[in-house]
């Protein structure tokens, strides 16, 4: 079996206000590597708030999340920033790149945070361009893609820092079918010839059909997982 | 890399930066203006007193500081021959004159005031000063007479005279007695520094003489070539000087010339001080702006890992970086219109009177003082440095989730 990435344990995140909500309420869940997870739900079910959770964006009211092993509920913040670097690969729905940076830059810029060298993050970040189709435009700045080729970059980053996993919140909300398709074939090659741990928190139906595992969410509790 | 994201931040916002790099130009273009207008002021009124009245430095008698009685004379007529011998040796020194300073009262028809009584070498005095170029009426002990007296503009007035009046002088010998001699106005004349007019009358030593019986020498005015360093050329003077005897920098002689100096060095580090406040608030409205606008971005690098520290690393090297751009602009173009204003000079004729008052000419030339752009550079790097810590502070507060969502 393979080992375990993910630990979570009676997971529960309160926001508190005149009612309290509870966005998450009691989740406990293992994902361990090489998985292609996509975690399901209406809008406002929870599932960003969990996966925020699980990228050490957004603290616990109650249980512990162990990544790798390592509980990162007790991390403090500068240290919770160091372990992101160095462990998690983001993507978001809004690709969220450095508009002044060329592709290449900005896949090379998390290396740079890492104080990798320079060939090193060169090297690297033309290898992961050319792996998500990228070749040739390692000199196009955001402004310049498409959509679906600026969350193809975003891809690019977030496995520049040979992260433990992937998470992405919503990564095809914003493309058409065509880029959806072929970012799904990237993510899924990925996964299948690297054996990248990919975490999707999604409503599109198009993820879902290729994710091999499904956790339904709703109410800020695990309706079914298969 | 953080350099080249800070330096393409900045001109993502064009007009913006180019508002905030301008403004920053022409604070430090004004204030390199200002400081260049006050040294080329300052520099003319010490160069005219200077010139007309003081010397670079004056010799005297120890006691003569103290008190300037009538005995306390350098030396002996012959003495002082050797020691102004001795003086003209050093190479820095273009000329000496010798004169009789006396204190004493001048009595016109109207009215009296106590006065400082010259007794002058003519012929050296045209030499080593300028005085004889300031007559408004009269000349400068010209043409041969007895007890002629030249006096200032501003005192004859006062005293209801006019050229050929009598007057009464009375003062002390060398043995305290009070001596009186009647002398007659044979020259008017107005120096650019109305104090000094109000207080100096200049007579020829031999009419003193007369009363006096020997010549006394009461003061060695010395000329340097050139203007620089006077404080240690004075020293190098004292140096040489006999037992006895005091050596004064002009600004020691005119101190209120060395409290301009001083003054207008702490008037404008304020004035720089207050262009840099402006600068301030500029640069940092401009950083807040630019912090608002990419919260999205600033979100995700905190989201992805850019700790603290990188963070407000990014945003310092930014704000410095306008300073840097508007800072030689600024510096540049200073420089420049001070250059070219050196040529021209600065033409105040319609506030001449008021100038004179303060030991001024009409025309001002403003002069370069290359450790005033030093100045000028680290008070920009201060002022962005401090700047940036707000916008900074700002960011790193963000909360990378609600960041992202552009929240």
């Amino acid at each position: 079996m393979s080992k375990p990435v993910i630990e979570v344990k009676n997971l529960e995140k309160v926001y508190e206000g005149a009612v309290p909500v509870h966005a998450v309420n009691g989740i406990s869940l293992t994902i361990t590597q090489g998985e292609f997870t996509a975690l399901k739900g209406p809008s406002g079910c929870g599932k960003t708030t969990l996966l925020n959770m699980l990228g050490g964006l957004d603290q616990p009211t109650a249980g512990s999340i162990a990544i790798g092993g390592a509980d990162i509920t007790t991390l403090s913040e500068n240290a919770l920033i160091d372990f992101r670097l160095r462990n998690i690969g983001f993507v978001f729905q809004a690709y969220n790149l450095i508009p002044v940076l060329s592709a290449q830059e900005n896949v090379s810029f998390i290396m740079l945070l890492q104080d990798r060298p320079k060939e090193e993050r060169e090297a690297r970040a033309q290898q992961l361009l050319e792996a998500v189709g990228l070749k040739g435009k390692e000199d196009k700045r955001p402004g310049q893609l498409s959509g679906g080729q600026q969350q193809r970059v975003a891809v690019a980053r977030a496995l520049a820092s040979k992260p433990q996993f992937v998470l992405a919140d919503e990564p095809t909300a914003n493309l058409d079918s065509q880029s959806t398709a072929n970012l799904l074939d990237i993510m899924e090659r990925l996964n299948k010839e690297e054996g990248m741990t990919f975490v999707f928190a999604t409503h599109d139906d198009r993820v879902i059909k290729k994710a091999r595992r499904i956790i339904s969410i709703e109410d800020g509790k695990v309706l079914s997982d298969d | 890399m953080i350099f080249k994201v800070a330096w393409r931040n900045i001109w993502r916002a064009k007009v913006r930066s180019f508002i905030v790099i301008g403004s920053i130009a022409v604070g430090i273009w004004a204030g390199l203006l200002i400081i260049g207008f006050s040294f080329g002021m300052n520099n003319e009124r010490t160069a005219s007193a200077i010139g007309t009245t003081t010397g670079h430095a004056q010799i005297h008698h120890e006691g003569f500081d103290a008190e300037p009685l009538s005995n306390a004379v350098v030396a002996d007529s012959s003495a002082v021959v050797a020691l102004r011998k001795t003086v003209e040796a050093l190479s820095f020194v273009s000329g000496t004159a010798q004169r009789t300073v006396l204190g004493g009262m001048i009595n016109s028809t109207k009215s009296a005031r106590a006065v400082r009584i010259m007794g002058i070498w003519p012929e050296e005095e045209r030499l080593q000063t300028t005085l004889a170029d300031y007559m408004v009426e009269g000349d400068f002990f010209g043409a041969t007479g007895r007890n002629r007296l030249v006096i200032g503009e501003k005192l004859a007035r006062r005293l209801g005279l006019k050229l050929r009046s009598k007057v009464v002088l009375t003062f002390q010998d060398s043995e305290g007695n009070l001596n009186r001699a009647s002398f007659r106005i044979s020259g008017i004349y107005k120096t650019l520094n109305a104090t000094w007019d109000e207080f100096h009358i200049y007579v020829h030593h031999e009419d003193l003489e007369k009363t006096l019986g020997a010549p006394l020498v009461h003061e060695v005015l010395v000329r340097f070539e050139e203007t620089v360093d006077t404080d240690e050329k004075a020293g190098a003077l004292a140096a040489v000087m006999p037992v006895g005897l005091a050596v004064k920098s002009w600004k020691q002689v005119r101190p209120e010339l060395g409290f301009a100096d001083d003054m207008m060095a702490i008037m404008l580090v304020l004035v720089l001080g207050i262009i840099m406040m402006a600068l301030l608030f500029g640069i940092i409205n401009n950083m807040l702006m630019a912090i608002l606008e990419r919260r999205r971005e600033l979100g995700m690098l905190m989201a992805v890992g850019m700790n603290k520290r990188k963070l407000f690393l990014m945003i310092l090297v930014e704000t410095l970086m306008l300073g840097f751009v508007g800072g030689p602009i600024g510096i540049l173009l200073g420089d420049l219109s001070t250059r070219a204003m050196m040529r021209i000079g600065i033409d105040l004729s319609s506030k001449q009177d008021g100038l004179a008052e303060l030991g001024v000419q009409s025309i001002i030339y403003p002069e370069i003082v290359p450790s005033y752009y030093l100045i000028i550079a680290v008070m920009v790097i201060t002022t962005a440095l401090i700047a940036s810590i707000l916008p900074a502070i700002k960011a790193l507060k963000l909360n990378p989730v609600e960041a992202i969502r552009g929240h």
